[in-house]
């Protein structure tokens, strides 16, 4: 396997989470980084893999990255059109396994923050707020999160609770269905959540334990044997360069 | 379509928005009704209450232009370009009401609506800080298997304007593409408002009756608008302007620029809009 470590770090992300889908899964895609790692996934070891988009398309398979989920690329490439209730209405019913998800924050237990930064009722910054996140952190299998590496965005509680990660006891909360957050992937590192809270668990080429968490809020507990991630593979960064370069 | 028929953009509009209204916006992304939307602001509507799951800039322009009082939504932004500007000020100046749910749950309360029930269960909104910011969002034990939900409420607008590939005198609506929550939302409203790329002979919709999204006893008028989607886009007709998304985050982000773009695009009549759209490089039929 050749491997090349001139890539950037949308590619460095997105190669790292694209390995964690398995073929024959039905994986719910967000906007963006999301988009890439699941394509990848699809093109290089996942040609089963079933990419569902909110806005009700199922198995997109589009040439240009959607710009968003209802966008002309996420239909054309479709096999199934539905509506939203098709799509949320599966996730309701267990039946997508996995989703990848990003937001403006994340926290120590794996909660997501695409509300507000500062107080709800008087933030500093108003985002967008929930849109189908909420719906798919409490209703999926399992739930991958890409994140470049920003401590602004890395905290140790994030200021609103979007999308529900663990407790700070560490327990799922109560009402959310599947196994929560289990990966947090930037370009410098992979993080896991063992006992609910965030955990180093391997490395990105080009890293250590102190610059994959370089400028976070607390003290990141590091697990006792920290892999080394593969940088991506030359078959990779060609499928990837269609929707990053 | 019990006794209206045909109307023209300004009629459709005129006739079955009132002030105060609760108003569904159509369009997740594919046919977003820019052009009953825009006649909101041009007939100078106010006090209304906008709600859809994902709002795009539509939503964030009738803020800018002061028809609104309060937003219901799932999301409101630019897609995929950044924040929703007129809303984050209107929100920081208190002219602006909010109520902020989830997509999916957006959906169900305007599923509760279009089948008359007064709240659908659900296994959202039960964790989290989103169900603490919604005033009286109640939960129900089911009484078959004493699970916890959240009883999402019916939200019924009194009126839905949305945008189709076509529909024929008679009322009935024909669309394809991305739907997201386009119909079910016009289904939930007491009246619906439908702009149309075509308006068609009877012949074609009885040809094709599974295209048929929404029946004609159900639509209240009917106005045909070539480019009533612009600058999103409609399936088959034509693809979106995504430089016309990126200008108004540019414009949008201070209250001049947003007055400006208006001004261009809105405070217009159809034949000028038309003739600043770039047709030939848009359209995909």
């Amino acid at each position: 396997m050749t491997s090349v470590t001139h890539a950037n770090d949308v590619e460095f992300t997105s190669s790292a989470a694209a390995r964690m889908l398995r073929d024959g899964e039905a994986c719910f895609v967000g906007i963006g980084t999301p988009s890439i790692a699941a394509l990848t996934a699809k093109h290089v070891h996942a040609p089963e893999l079933t990419l569902i988009y909110e806005s009700g398309a199922y198995g997109t398979v589009p040439s240009r990255l959607p710009m968003s989920t209802g966008s002309p690329s996420v239909a054309s490439g479709a096999s199934c059109l539905g509506d939203c209730s098709l799509v949320f209405g599966d996730l309701q019913a267990g039946r997508i396994d996995v989703a990848i998800l990003s937001a403006a924050q994340v926290d120590r237990f794996g909660n997501l923050n695409s509300t507000v930064i500062g107080p709800y009722r008087s933030p500093k910054v108003r985002l967008v707020g929930s849109g189908g996140a909420h719906d798919i952190a409490s209703l999926v299998g399992r739930t991958l999160i890409v994140m470049p590496h920003d401590p602004r965005r890395f905290v140790e509680r994030v200021d609103f609770v979007t999308a529900p990660g663990f407790e700070q006891t560490g327990d799922r909360p109560i009402g959310t269905r599947g196994r929560g957050p289990v990966a947090i992937i930037t370009p410098r590192a992979v993080f896991g959540f063992p006992e609910g809270e965030l955990h180093l668990e391997a490395l990105q080429a080009g890293h250590d334990a102190v610059s994959a968490t370089e400028g976070f809020g607390w003290e990141v507990p590091v697990a006792n044997r920290v892999e080394r991630i593969e940088p991506p593979t030359a078959e990779e960064m060609e499928i990837m360069a269609r929707w990053t370069r | 379509m019990a006794s209206t028929s045909r109307r023209s953009l300004e009629h459709s509009v005129a006739e079955n928005v009132g002030d105060g209204d609760t108003v569904f916006l159509g369009g997740f992304g594919h046919a977003v009704p820019f052009a009953l939307g825009h006649e909101l602001i041009r007939a100078g509507k106010r006090e209304l209450s906008v709600c859809r799951s994902g709002a795009d800039i539509l939503a964030d322009q009738l803020i800018a232009a002061g028809c609104v009082s309060s937003v219901i939504f799932g999301w409101i932004g630019n897609p995929d370009v950044g924040i929703a500007h007129a809303f984050r000020r209107a929100i920081a100046d208190g002219t602006v009401a909010w109520e902020e749910w989830t997509n999916w749950s957006m959906v169900l309360r305007l599923q509760a609506a279009a089948w008359g029930v007064p709240y659908l269960p659900a296994k959202v909104l039960l964790a989290g800080d989103g169900p603490g910011v919604i005033d009286g969002l109640q939960r129900v034990t089911c009484p078959y298997t004493g699970e916890e939900l959240a009883a999402i409420p019916a939200l019924e607008p009194d009126v839905a304007l949305i945008h189709a590939q076509r529909a024929d005198e008679r009322g009935n609506v024909q669309m394809w593409g991305v739907i997201g929550d386009t119909v079910v939302g016009a289904l939930a409203s007491k009246r619906i408002v439908v702009s149309v790329e075509e308006i068609v002979a009877d012949s074609v919709v009885d040809s094709s009756p599974n295209l048929t999204v929404i029946p004609a006893h159900r639509v209240t008028a009917v106005c045909e608008v070539p480019w009533g989607a612009y600058p999103s886009y409609v399936e088959g007709a034509y693809t979106r302007d995504d430089d016309h998304y990126i200008e108004y985050d540019r414009r949008s982000r201070t209250d001049e620029g947003v007055q400006e773009h208006l001004d261009r695009w809105v405070n217009v009549d159809r034949d000028t809009y038309l003739s600043m759209i770039d047709q030939r490089q848009l359209a995909t039929a």
